[in-house]
């Protein structure tokens, strides 16, 4: 889209300058006109292309063969507009450029600083910052300790086939003073709290309720999350080893009804119709809310059944200044186009 | 369901006798280029209500299956066509390339099963109008760029070179096709941007390599290839008519070959 440098027979790549021999040029400044050359640029945007390709076939090798060639294409880019007027007097085309520039910077910045990760929530629990998995940024320094939120239910429609409808899902959140808030959050909106943004999604599922009593200890309160549901509907277990206990405990969730009619439409619901199963060892004992057992080194009441949502973390502070560089950048292009082809009719 | 394929069929039928007319007049030396302009006009009506009455069937728009991407897709690149065939009388001809190019998607459309199919939480937003708009418009200019070039190439093969002789010369056509494939640029990258917000808010991500963005990005970088070599070297119009070619068969592959054969969100897998 440099055009207007080649139109006005400028070769950045093979003419020295615009007095041509009378005057030689420094070698640094004919090192930068070649660095500015368009057909650089070509070639940089096939190496890109190329590295494109490689990076989207071998996972392993993602990052070098796109970094590379954008680095070099930014440095081509600032280099012809250090060295040509023509193309600095053509404002929208440099904005364009520029804007692209500012693009590569700011996805940079992202990279160096983003966090993407995942939390399940029980109902009724508040969010204290952790992570099930947590992928960041060597330069992060959120504050996601300090995000406090809890999911106080929610509502998923289903149509025949276990075809996933709208969600909403009902949130208090803490604001930074100290107040909470109420907000539905679902599909298209996230729960945005200092930067971090908090996604619903198709993971989600029922979370039996415990408290949990060793002998001088706390009452210490929790829940576990079962696998996702209806995905998993015939895996609704898992084993986990309540705090300060040494002891396995395996939990099983039997439902005796239909929770989700895959024939009709449906919502998402806990089911009244179940009984918690619950093996220790050699030992299996079916539960109901308010039933207890020993085992061994404390006792373990089961209080209910709840419902748990899975959250996408995701925090990236570029994100208005990214929309900003592109929407900047696309209407620069277009005002350039605008100004180059209004000056000739089109059926001329 | 009936009714709206027995119309659709008609619109079909109705588009192919407008490029058979514009072939054949083109070949004769003839130029019913009102009758091309009335049939194609007519097909369009007959399309837009076949897309209406399943639109109010199914309560959403033709963007899930391959038969609605099609469908719409053949309806939104004969509207971009009819429009340029209207307003620029001179490159007219040009319908005996695009119309043949038509025949093979209207082709494939037949063919698809139109069953309908799930509409996703994720689709019940603007920025699917946006987006999906958007690129249909850079697909819309692509494909005009496509013709004239066709009609460049066709006179370099020495084909009916004194048929084509009614529009202009291969100059004043390649500018015509760089013009279009400037457009399409620009709403392509408005395309990648609306997607992205979309994406965003839709999945937690702006860009996550997926197949289809992957796609969607090598297209532009086609765009912005032939681009910048038409400037920089000064390409002859048959070579930046193979270019162009070149980037409508990468955009083609993109909008109806990845979007099916992988389970990227794209296809509302969430």
């Amino acid at each position: 889209m440099r055009e207007d440098l080649a139109k006005d027979g400028i070769d950045i790549g093979g003419v020295a300058g615009a007095l041509g021999g009378a005057r030689r040029e420094a070698a640094p400044m004919r090192l930068l006109r070649s660095v500015a050359s368009l057909k650089v640029t070509l070639v940089l945007i096939a190496m890109l292309a190329v590295g494109l390709v490689i990076a989207f076939r071998f996972e392993h090798s993602r990052i070098w063969p796109m970094v590379v060639p954008l680095a070099l294409l930014s440095l081509n880019l600032m280099a012809a507009i250090a060295t040509n007027a023509v193309f600095r007097r053509q404002m929208p085309l440099l904005v364009f450029h520029l804007c692209l520039v500012a693009v590569l910077l700011l996805v940079s910045a992202g990279r160096l600083t983003y966090l993407k990760g995942f939390a399940g929530v029980t109902d009724g629990a508040v969010f204290d910052g952790e992570l099930a998995v947590r992928e960041q940024g060597p330069w992060h320094r959120g504050a996601l300790d300090e995000v406090r939120f809890a999911s106080s239910g929610f509502t998923i429609d289903y149509a025949p086939g276990w075809q996933r409808g709208a969600t909403r899902n009902q949130v208090l959140w803490q604001t930074p003073d100290g107040r909470w808030e109420k907000a539905e959050i679902g599909d298209q909106d996230p729960l945005v709290i200092r930067g971090y943004r908090f996604y619903t999604t198709f993971n989600k599922g029922f979370a039996p309720t415990f408290h949990w009593q060793q002998p001088g200890g706390p009452e210490l309160y929790g829940s576990v999350q079962l696998p996702s549901y209806p995905l998993n509907e015939y895996s609704q277990a898992v084993e986990w080893i309540p705090p300060g206990s040494d002891v396995a405990v395996w939990v099983m969730l039997d439902i005796d009804e239909i929770v989700i009619d895959p024939d009709d439409f449906a919502h998402f619901r806990l089911p009244n119709d179940y009984t918690l199963v619950v093996r220790v060892g050699d030992e299996r004992t079916e539960m109901r809310p308010g039933d207890a057992i020993a085992l061994g080194d404390g006792t373990l009441t089961f209080d209910g059944l709840r419902s748990w949502m899975g959250y996408r973390v995701f925090y990236d502070w570029t994100l208005p200044w990214l929309l900003a560089a592109c929407t900047v950048g696309v209407l620069s292009l277009g005002a350039h186009f605008w100004q180059k082809f209004t000056a000739k009719p089109w059926d001329a | 369901m009936e009714q709206e394929l027995q119309v659709l069929w008609a619109a079909i039928v109705t588009y192919v006798v407008a490029g058979v007319v514009s072939v054949v007049s083109v070949a004769l030396g003839k130029r019913p280029e009102r009758t091309v302009l009335a049939l194609m006009l007519g097909a369009l009506a007959l399309h837009t209500f076949s897309l209406g009455i399943r639109w109010e069937r199914l309560g959403h728009g033709p963007f899930i299956t391959m038969f609605e991407i099609l469908s719409s897709n053949v309806w939104s690149l004969m509207l971009a066509y009819s429009i340029v065939y209207w307003w620029l009388p001179r490159i007219r001809a040009s319908a005996a390339v695009v119309l043949p190019i038509m025949f093979v998607m209207m082709g494939w459309l037949m063919v698809v099963h139109p069953g309908e199919g799930h509409y996703p939480a994720t689709y019940h937003t603007p920025w699917l109008y946006i987006h999906i708009g958007l690129g249909k418009v850079f697909l819309g200019a692509v494909l005009v760029a496509v013709g004239l070039a066709g009609v460049v190439l066709l006179r370099r093969a020495g084909l009916g070179v004194a048929r084509l002789a009614v529009l202009p010369g291969d100059k004043q056509l390649d500018e015509l096709a760089f013009r279009c494939m400037a457009i399409g640029l620009v709403f392509h990258t408005l395309m990648l941007i609306a997607g992205a917000i979309w994406a965003q808010d839709a999945w937690g991500r702006y860009w996550d390599w997926d197949p289809l963005e992957t796609w969607a990005f090598l297209t532009w970088l086609t765009l912005v290839f032939t681009i910048h070599a038409r400037v920089t070297y000064r390409i002859s119009p048959p070579v930046h008519a193979v270019m162009i070619l070149g980037v409508f068969v990468v955009a083609y592959l993109t909008f109806f070959g990845v979007p099916f054969v992988s389970q990227v969100p794209h296809q509302g897998a969430v």
